[in-house]
């Protein structure tokens, strides 16, 4: 019998399996085989990211991502035998992200609005068929995709967006508690008045 | 840009999907089968009841047929109609699993659970779905008599649920708002309603919708992007073209509860004004305006059948102070509301016919009189995942993905009791409680054959 | 190197680790039975966002990818990740200290994993086939589990705030709040 908590929120995991869901949370595990161009090019993509955020600010608009990582393995680390020794003959791509909704809206998403984004990403990947249309997009993710065997978050039932709008709430009422015992009530009123206003979409 | 104008092979195509049937037809009966006897029997009663179904063909005005019929089935239904497992097969996943099992996704839990439904519904009982519409009762009888003695002809056919439905007077629905007015436009079809009904472009643009969205055998969405035009998936020729998947679902609605709540509720807002906290909930006044345009007031008068009536988007509205992010409508049809040229929303597209079902409560009655009053939800989509449940999963039940957390939309209510909704303003109002104001009594996921596909379902051929 | 792996505060890490032949169906049943048998391994690391544990059978080959030569995995490859607060080598500690025992039952399957899986040799193991990171996204790294979590209990607080005190008077309403959010942090 689980002592895991009762989901607060409602399912919204939709089109993926159990193992890959935690609450709101869910997992997605892509490995993918670089081409030889990625080799040079993808680490430059990474630099180029890292050195521009604004290259990421549509992931942040879309909200939905906790954290995503993108890592090429271009070695495996050697632990003696009856592990094989020797280099991989092709770079490969790892990806996961940690998001929210459902699996299909997800895809759907990266097709249509970070299309020049996925492209940079897995251009260089073998089989990468183009992000439009999506239907092909969607058969080659699920077909590189690797179910997680555990996943866990430690905050389940929250969702990226409502940490995000939890933090920028907490900024803005830390002014208010500091200040609020010193006012007489009708200024107090007041400037709870303006306070809830500014952070409605927080709540 | 829009691709080359397609051709719809209208009378291929079951009527009241393209074009609805209008509000000439006052009453709908929807009448579920279950065949009992084997197949080739029911296929012969089959090959009779098609010879009656109404196409998309348009009628000249004066020769409105009295009553229409139009069939649709369920993944059973195949199977009674002795459509081989692969033929069913071909059918898409969640169409085969039923609606009763998908029932905690699509929030139909507690005391809309299931287990509570109508007899017949969700129990794999219903097999063939036959709707008709009537302009006036006497017909509407008649047509009953005759699809009745035709079942009886046959033998080894029952009807396991059936249920009446009746407009009620100015395209209201029981919470009294107007309703259905709304539709997607199909490029082909309905290219005119564009301007509101179709894809939000910029510069207060618009373009109708691939006819693939919501028919089976043309191109959708996607195929415009796919430099292989290649079509949706659909079931095995020729069951699937010119077809459609269908949703319908009974939907009680507590009219007093709603009543009450609203009314408790209004006493914090704004002086008590019901009617408009009433309104921010719905996303339009009771006529039918859309609060995002006549956000203080509702207008005297608002023809929802006018030119641009529909045409309205809420970029200009982006906090939600004229009509709130949580509203019913903007729930249920973000047009622009979700950013990004409307690309996370214009492939979660419906085509609604419903019906409103049961008597009316009286004006200004707040206790339930133990009518069974509300909605037969009916919608057509080429994907009922991607479209219905979509819809209804992530923007429904759910408020995330527009940075409302966990509350649902408040017109449907949560079975918990607990949720609560912002009405956005200066300062916003909460409120609560989110009684269950609308309960699932029963549904069903069917598929609507095209006249080909009818005939080869009667025939025998079909896969 | 090691910057790669940051974003704000938050440390993206991965330790990709051989499977010992024959270990795969243990490892496997083992990870996927953590759920039935109560809280995760990882609730016991409190600096952990979000973790997984993945097992790779074998890299996905397709003959239409005009891929020249395939490539496949000698072993099945565990693949464990952890989005969490602040430096790696203290979070290993804890891990390598407080995962003992189910460390012993996930990389005690592993090749190469120290005979006692814990402590500085098995910290010493997963920094060896640690993986470093290309790019981490991270939409809120500057902010600590604590801080999210105390961040969270707060807005859940004041959303039943607002919807209660509706309609009090400013002498109520801030008597109100004051008992509720204190007054100080």
């Amino acid at each position: 019998m689980s002592v895991h908590a009762a989901p607060v929120g409602p399912i919204t995991a939709t089109g993926t399996q159990q193992r890959n869901v935690d609450g709101q949370a869910i997992a997605i595990t892509v490995f993918s085989t670089i081409k030889w161009w990625g080799r040079p090019f993808l680490p430059v993509l990474f630099l180029l990211t890292r050195r521009f955020p604004a290259l990421t600010r549509i992931l942040r608009e879309l909200s939905f991502i906790h954290f995503a990582r993108w890592s090429v393995v271009r070695r495996i680390p050697y632990n003696g035998p009856p592990q094989r020794k020797g280099r991989l003959r092709y770079p490969h791509m790892y990806f996961e992200s940690n998001f929210n909704g459902g699996w299909e809206e997800y895809i759907d998403a990266f097709s249509h609005i970070l299309t020049r984004g996925m492209t940079a990403f897995w251009g260089s990947s073998y089989g990468f068929p183009k992000p439009l249309p999506t239907a092909p997009f969607k058969k080659y993710i699920q077909d590189n995709e690797t179910e997680a065997d555990h996943y866990y978050s430690t905050y389940p039932e929250a969702t990226s967006t409502i940490v995000q709008r939890a933090l920028a709430l907490d900024a803005k009422l830390a002014p208010l508690k500091r200040d609020a015992e010193r006012m007489d009530p009708d200024a107090f009123a007041a400037a709870y008045r303006t306070f809830l206003t500014d952070v409605q979409d927080c709540l | 840009m829009a691709s080359s104008a397609v051709r719809m092979d209208l009378g291929d195509i079951q009527g009241d999907i393209l074009r609805a049937y209008g509000n000439d037809y006052d009453c709908t009966s929807y009448a579920f089968v279950r065949i009992e006897c084997p197949p080739q029997q029911a296929r012969a009663w089959f090959s009779g009841l098609i010879d009656h179904v109404t196409t998309a063909e348009p009628w000249p005005d004066q020769a409105k047929p009295l009553t229409t019929l139009n069939v649709a089935v369920t993944a059973a239904g195949l199977r009674a109609l002795g459509v081989s497992e692969q033929g069913v097969g071909s059918f898409s996943d969640v169409f085969r699993s039923g609606m009763a099992s998908r029932s905690e996704l699509l929030g139909d839990v507690g005391p809309s659970d299931p287990a509570t439904w109508e007899e017949g519904l969700g129990s794999g009982d219903a097999h063939v779905l036959l709707t008709i519409n009537a302009q006036q009762t006497s017909d509407h009888q008649r047509a009953l008599g005759k699809m009745k003695d035709a079942m009886d002809a046959a033998g080894g056919l029952r009807i396991v649920y059936q249920e009446d439905a009746e407009l009620l007077p100015g395209s209201r629905e029981h919470f009294g708002y107007a309703d259905g007015f709304a539709q997607p436009a199909i490029e082909g079809t309905s290219d005119d309603k564009a301007r509101g009904g179709g894809v939000p472009l910029k510069k207060g643009a618009w373009r109708a919708l691939a006819p693939g969205e919501f028919i089976l055998g043309y191109p959708d969405e996607d195929t415009r992007v796919d430099p292989k035009r290649r079509l949706p998936n659909a079931p095995v020729d020729p069951l699937g073209r010119s077809g459609t998947y269908m949703v319908w679902r009974k939907l009680y609605q507590d009219v007093a509860l709603w009543r009450r709540v609203m009314r408790d509720a209004a006493k914090h807002y704004e002086g008590g004004d019901e009617h408009k906290l009433s309104a921010k909930v719905v996303g339009r006044w009771t006529n039918g305006a859309p609060l995002v345009k006549y956000p203080d007031t509702a207008p005297e008068r608002y023809g929802s059948k006018a030119a641009g009536a529909n045409d309205f988007r809420y970029g200009s509205d982006r906090d939600g102070m004229c009509c709130p992010v949580g509203a019913h409508i903007r729930r249920s049809n973000p047009r622009d509301a979700l950013g990004f040229e409307g690309h996370l929303s214009f492939r979660h597209r419906m085509i609604r016919r419903g019906m409103p079902y049961g008597k009316a409560l009286p004006e200004g009655v707040l206790s339930d009189d133990g009518v069974d009053r509300g909605l037969v939800f009916v919608s057509f989509q080429a994907s009922i995942s991607r479209q219905f449940e979509g819809v209804q999963v992530q923007w429904c039940n759910a408020g995330n993905i527009f940075g409302l957390g966990h509350d649902k939309d408040f017109l449907l209510g949560d079975p918990r009791g607990r949720g609560k909704m912002t009405i956005q303003g200066s300062p916003p109002f909460f409120l609560s409680p989110q009684e269950v104001f609308v309960r699932t009594r029963g549904g069903e996921y069917l598929f609507v054959p095209g006249i080909t596909a009818l005939a080869a379902l009667a025939d025998g051929t079909a896969g | 190197m090691g910057s790669c792996n940051v974003s704000g505060q938050a440390y993206a890490f991965m330790a990709m680790t051989p499977v010992k032949p024959g270990e795969e169906d243990a490892l496997t049943d083992y990870l996927r039975g953590l759920r039935a048998r109560g809280p995760s391994p990882l609730a016991k690391l409190p600096r952990t966002h979000l973790g997984r544990f993945v097992i790779v059978k074998d890299f996905h080959n397709d003959p239409s990818w005009k891929q020249r030569k395939e490539e496949h995995l000698d072993l099945p490859y565990l693949i464990f990740t952890s989005n969490f607060d602040g430096d790696l080598d203290s979070y290993l500690d804890e891990l390598c200290e407080t995962l003992a025992p189910e460390a012993e039952e996930i990389w005690g399957r592993c090749v190469g994993c120290p005979e006692t899986a814990k402590g500085a040799a098995l910290k010493a193991y997963l920094k060896h086939n640690q993986i470093d990171t290309g790019i981490f996204f991270a939409a809120y790294g500057q902010a600590t589990v604590g801080t999210v979590k105390r961040s969270l209990s707060q807005r859940e607080r004041m959303i039943d705030f607002a919807r209660t005190s509706q309609g009090l008077e400013p002498d109520a309403l801030q008597q109100a709040f004051l008992r509720e959010f204190g007054g100080k942090r």
